[in-house]
């Protein structure tokens, strides 16, 4: 068991690779301070897009949301980080995870806000309206509060799910916590620090699933 | 006249609410009582104590001369035999009326598909759906569906049904239906132990009513002597307000 | 734009990305069959031991089911392969890729399959038992059946997720198509395998993606 300890759970290595994660870690929370809110913003442009535009407009953005969920988030990060520079755009890599995570997030955030919208009685659209309030006021002082309430759980769901996203910028080389974690097992030929980190996603994630189950957050997570 | 369901003693708490206290009662063969009371009274209680669908804390259910097995095959067995019929049909909304009908003859008695669907065909004859048999609960009325309901305790050639409100859930036109078919069981001898709010039919169709008032039995007898000339402060008041 | 398109690195890439796709649809169909049975078994373990005494296993399966929705699943890849051996648990990165993905999506199925169980109504337990039907009998042919319906639309939604999350297993060098599009453009210097790869997934999962969608409206449940 001990043995275990020493392996698994090395106290020396994760005291000396503390610096090293908790640096990963700060790159990881500025990626979901992009990512979180930017899809949040993107998404909710989504839903109101989709929920003024004619039938048609509607449709096609249907589809452009779809094309974009086919690809698996991974695809469409190396894809942008990777390929932005053969058009001579480089951004720096921390906006380059962010734009690519922003872009597959808002997407679903943006069906949630869509469907918050859909789940309000027309006749409060009515109600709005009789009372001289223009669409966009309709929807910002008495659709939206309303709706956003009704899929706070899938919110929260997406939003856990955002975070955990968060993890592929180690692929494209972004110093975050699951990238530190590796390059310190690296240096000291030992596993502790990538189990330190999975323990620091949980530490970190655990009380939002908790927070999603008060909610009455239901299993039907979006894809 | 034997009895084919007995209650000694029963009794019932939830939560440290009494729910039921100290229940004594008989239903003979053939024998239809009714349970009346008020809303709360524990009429549901006591039936679902019969099969253990609730679980007495105290005294015994005895059926057909031995105690109601606590659980296994035992009671699974003495369940076939003691059908049940709820106040809100719980028919099952993915199979037909037949299906809904033949799935315990099959699964849980053991006969074969064809001998099963052949005894749920015969038991919505019974209850006058026949031509029904393949139609889906949501395509039927309340009343039907609680017909259903009740073929597909028949289906198990029950010694006893156990019938917890059957009419309350529906529309007033409707319960004719219904109280129509219990009225020909009866005629045709099954035993029947049976909670409702339809005091008129009780009166014409019950050998004995209970008068149930917060868990237990105030009086018990046949219907003019209950109805009539009830004792009890509780259940003058209770009959006054209908 | 040619450098996108470049028709002799496309080529090059195409063998590669071929055997590639073989790859992916192994990953995705073994590890979504082995995740949607560990959810199945997990819940109806779950459901057929509520109220018993053997409550406590249970708490152990939400547990699980936290657990494994907390962890996002290229870490629990990472710590499977790359850790694991330091315990004599030597792992392929196939073999790696399929547990972890089947870990996370059997966490996610077996919480919607327990949504679906315990959002059928008690009375159909309860007229089932009142039939003289035992527990497993009422379970798999009233309760289930019912419980099924619901969590087809979510189910799928998942499992079209872990098929995407395939790519994943490129971390651990599994020559699944996003891994054969990048060693080919890491040796040519262009972009054209990674954007034949991303037509490849595309042409996989838009369907798919669009039956789910599908699905939803058509299984409205909320």
């Amino acid at each position: 068991m001990s043995e275990f300890f020493q392996t698994f759970l090395n106290p020396g290595v994760m005291a000396e690779s503390s610096g090293l994660l908790l640096r990963g870690l700060w790159v990881t929370v500025q990626a979901c301070l992009i990512v979180v809110p930017g899809g949040l913003f993107f998404g909710a442009g989504l839903a109101l897009a989709q929920t003024l535009a004619p039938a048609w407009g509607a449709r096609s953005l249907s589809w452009g949301v779809d094309l974009i969920r086919a690809f698996p988030p991974l695809v469409l990060l190396v894809l942008i980080v990777h390929g932005l520079p053969f058009l001579g755009i480089e951004p720096p890599p921390l906006l380059g995870v962010g734009i690519a995570l922003t872009i597959n997030t808002s997407t679903y955030y943006g069906e949630i806000l869509r469907a918050g919208i859909l789940s309000i009685e027309p006749t409060q659209w009515e109600a709005a309206r009789s009372t001289g309030l223009g669409t966009m006021a309709t929807l910002r002082h008495v659709i939206l509060p309303q709706g956003v309430r009704n899929v706070l759980p899938d919110l929260a769901g997406n939003t856990l799910e955002a975070v955990k996203l968060t993890s592929l910028a180690s692929v494209v080389a972004l110093p975050d916590l699951l990238r530190m974690a590796r390059v310190a097992q690296g240096v000291h030929f030992n596993p502790s620090p990538l189990i330190l980190a999975a323990l620091l996603y949980l530490a970190l994630l655990w009380p939002l699933v908790r927070l999603i189950r008060r909610l009455g957050g239901r299993a039907v997570l979006p894809a | 006249m034997s009895a084919v369901l007995e209650l000694r003693g029963v009794g019932k708490t939830f939560a440290g609410v009494p729910a039921l206290r100290d229940i004594h009662l008989a239903v003979g063969t053939s024998e239809l009582v009714a349970l009346i009371g008020p809303s709360g009274s524990g009429k549901s209680t006591l039936l679902r104590c019969c099969n253990r669908l609730t679980e007495p804390d105290g005294g015994e259910v005895v059926f057909e001369g031995s105690p109601v097995p606590a659980g296994g095959a035992e009671l699974a067995s003495v369940r076939r035999r003691m059908g049940m019929v709820f106040q809100a049909f719980n028919l099952y909304p993915h199979l037909n009326a037949l299906e809904n009908a033949a799935l315990a003859p099959r699964r849980a008695a053991g006969l074969g598909q064809g001998e099963a669907e052949t005894a749920a065909r015969e038991a919505l004859e019974r209850v006058g759906l026949g031509d029904r048999t393949t139609a889906m609960p949501d395509e039927l009325s309340g009343g039907q569906q609680q017909r259903v309901a009740i073929a597909r305790a028949l289906a198990l050639r029950p010694r006893i049904l156990l019938l917890d409100e059957p009419t309350s859930a529906l529309d007033p036109e409707l319960v004719g239906s219904v109280l129509r078919v219990i009225r020909s069981l009866k005629e045709d001898g099954v035993a029947m132990l049976i909670a409702t709010h339809e005091i008129a039919f009780a009166r014409e169709a019950a050998d004995r009513i209970a008068f149930l008032a917060d868990g237990e039995i105030l009086e018990c007898g046949p219907p003019a002597e209950i109805l009539d000339r009830p004792k009890s402060e509780r259940l003058q008041s209770f009959l006054s307000r209908l | 734009m040619r450098i996108f398109f470049d028709a002799e690195v496309l080529a090059a890439a195409w063998p590669g990305i071929c055997s590639g796709i073989g790859v992916t649809l192994g990953l995705a169909l073994t590890s979504i069959a082995a995740g949607v049975a560990l959810g199945l078994v997990l819940a109806t373990v779950r459901a057929l031991l509520r109220g018993a005494p053997l409550r406590p296993v249970g708490g152990l399966i939400a547990a699980y089911a936290d657990v494994f929705r907390a962890m996002p699943p290229l870490v629990l890849l990472v710590v499977l392969y790359f850790a694991a051996p330091f315990a004599g648990i030597e792992l392929s990165g196939f073999m790696a890729a399929f547990v972890a993905l089947g870990l996370v999506l059997g966490a996610s199925a077996e919480e919607i399959f327990w949504a679906g169980i315990t959002s059928v109504n008690r009375g159909q337990w309860e007229a089932a038992l009142s039939t003289g039907l035992s527990r497993g009998e009422a379970f798999r042919r009233v309760v289930l059946p019912q419980a099924v319906r619901l969590t087809i639309p979510p189910l799928t939604n998942r499992a079209i997720a872990t098929g995407k999350n395939t790519a994943l297993a490129s971390v651990v060098a599994v020559p699944e198509v996003l891994n054969q599009a990048a060693s080919v453009q890491a040796q040519t210097a262009s972009p054209a395998p990674l954007l034949l790869a991303a037509g490849v997934y595309v042409a996989l999962f838009l369907p798919l993606v669009r039956i789910g969608r599908w699905l939803e409206t058509r299984f409205h449940i909320r």
